[in-house]
């Protein structure tokens, strides 16, 4: 299970459950596709590691709290790397200056610049620990970059891009449709504490009234005795 | 006299922010270079000279002007940054510069008398006498009003002088003493008067502590959030603290402007343009917000109701407040 991990409570999404599915599976399988999609994004946008030379390129733990593993982004500008690290590694023992967490989906769209930063920093969908210079620089910077993962990940591909985009819209159909699913099923289980919590609610709303004409009628007695 | 049209100007960090702005129907945009020149000189924002000549282009090819912020205060004894940036500016054809320093527009009136001037919000200036004598001076065409004034103090306003108003109608707030406040300085040595940044990024640190976060400036420990409350700006001015042992937002609580429902008002008291903040936002925050103000201008100006622009959930703390507008307080 990925509970433990600190950050915001991952929401029950497809992210989540295949992030579970995996856990048996030796992470570092993925290594490779990781390396590719980081020399592809370097390749892509290198003014992203460009604009974190002025922060001295930091080294950031990305945390997306829905799989069971994180990425240790390293920024260099002339080789930026991206490691798969096991949510159980001691964080002390990877150096980073910053930790970025949130559910996955988030963190493609902030990579992306389609949700603003600051406003899942209000919500807490989102929590940033460590250096929050270098968080800020690589949020403006990303922000600035026109980041498209979808097409930028294509341009991998080569020849192979126009299969590979066909592959991947059928998958990204499957993956809306069992996230509807699940949300069916979320508030299908979560109704009868739904009503509960709303009771309560509601319960404790008459109680503050109440409580508040007591202190009235408290006060106004005080003020005429006094 | 009653405006016809609100002009909308929008904030800009980056020249993606920039294009976003405009192509959510900016009729203006605002920004700053790379330093301390301006009040947002906060790491991986703003833009370099080559950045922002393309971005002016951008905005000419759409029907959009850049206005450019030189608005913190030359450091004494070192005023090259800030004249270079007057001239670069300038040279870029941005359609006006804003400025605060006394000095900082001598020097723009006499050498590049061409390019027009704002005042802005941090020369603080929010009665005729002030107005009129930067208008006298430096012939400034615009003033950016501070967000201390209510509607009504805005009308009389703008029967007094012969200058444009913009006013802020969405976005955060600071405690109404602009171009003075002190507490960055007090808590990290650096301010958004000299420095262009308030509580620098490289001050804030955030930490959990099981349920709460905490964030800290400096050596202050500021807010202390409980699991599922909304956080804010980590400012002094938005801490919380503890007096007759009960913690409480003793200068401001975390929540951001939101005036669209005074643009009619406005438009009577005869403002010329509304003034959006946040050039430290991200280009979808820019592309949200200034899209619905673009609705509400519009139906303003035609006289129709001004529509619920639903932008609580990207708002500070997610509460909104109409300021100064309603106060009911001298």
């Amino acid at each position: 299970m990925t509970s433990h991990k600190k950050g915001p409570v991952a929401p029950l999404s497809p992210v989540l459950l295949a992030g579970i599915a995996a856990r048996p599976l030796p992470h570092k399988l993925l290594q490779p596709a990781f390396n590719a999609a980081i020399k592809q994004m370097h390749r892509q946008h290198p003014d992203v590691f460009d604009r974190l030379k002025s922060v001295n390129s930091p080294r950031f733990l990305i945390d997306p709290v829905d799989l069971p593993f994180s990425f240790v982004m390293d920024t260099l500008a002339e080789d930026p790397t991206l490691e798969i690290v096991d949510s159980d590694t001691d964080e002390r023992e990877l150096y980073t200056q910053a930790a970025i967490r949130g559910p996955l989906l988030l963190l493609i769209e902030l990579l992306e610049g389609r949700i603003d930063g600051d406003a899942l920093f209000f919500s807490r969908d989102l929590v940033v620990e460590g250096d929050t210079e270098a968080v800020l620089a690589l949020r403006n910077a990303v922000d600035g970059a026109d980041i498209d993962v979808h097409n930028d990940l294509l341009a991998f591909f080569g020849p192979l891009a126009k299969p590979a985009d066909l592959a991947a819209q059928a998958a990204g159909n499957i993956f809306k449709r069992f996230t509807r699913d699940l949300e069916t099923l979320s508030r299908a289980t979560l109704a009868p504490l739904q009503r509960k919590c709303d009771a309560q609610a509601a319960t404790i709303e008459e109680l503050e009234t109440t409580v508040n004409a007591l202190k009235k009628q408290v006060r106004r007695r005080s003020g005429k005795t006094a | 006299m009653k405006t016809e049209k609100l002009e909308l100007v929008c904030p800009a960090g980056t020249p993606a922010a920039l294009r976003a702005a405009v192509d959510a129907g900016a009729d203006t945009v605002y920004c700053g270079f790379r330093d301390a020149t301006n009040a947002r000189n906060f790491p991986g924002l703003n833009f370099s000279r080559e950045e922002l000549g393309e971005g002016i282009e951008y905005a000419r090819s759409h029907g959009s002007k850049v206005l450019v912020a030189l608005n913190t205060y030359p450091e004494a004894g070192n005023p090259d940054p800030w004249h270079k940036a007057v001239e670069d500016a300038a040279d870029l054809g941005a359609h006006a510069l804003i400025m605060a320093d006394l000095g900082l527009l001598a020097y723009a009136a006499e050498k590049r008398p061409d390019t027009r001037r704002h005042l802005s919000v941090q020369a603080s200036a929010s009665n005729p006498d002030a107005i009129n004598y930067y208008k006298n001076t430096f012939d400034v065409k615009r003033v950016v009003l501070p967000r201390v004034l209510t509607v009504p103090e805005i009308a009389a306003l703008n029967r007094e002088i012969d200058v444009e108003t913009e006013v802020f109608v969405f976005g955060g707030l600071c405690v109404m003493a602009e171009g003075r406040c002190s507490l960055s300085s007090y808590a990290t040595g650096q301010s958004p008067n000299m420095n262009g940044v308030c509580s620098p990024a490289s001050h804030v640190r955030y930490e959990d502590k099981g349920n709460k976060m905490v964030s800290k400036l400096g050596d202050f420990t500021i807010n202390s959030f409980k699991e599922s409350e909304a956080a804010g700006y980590p400012t002094l001015c938005k801490g919380r603290f503890v007096t007759q042992d009960k913690a409480s937002y003793l200068f401001e609580d975390p929540t951001s402007l939101n005036a669209a429902q005074y643009l009619p008002e406005l438009m009577e008291a005869g403002v010329t343009a509304l003034k959006i903040e946040g050039r430290q936002r991200g280009k979808a925050y820019i592309a949200q917000v200034v899209a619905a103000f673009r609705k509400a201008a519009d139906a303003a100006a035609n006289g129709e109701a001004v529509p619920p622009l639903g932008l609580e959930r990207i708002t500070e703390g997610q509460r909104e407040t109409t300021g100064a507008y309603n106060k009911r307080w001298q």
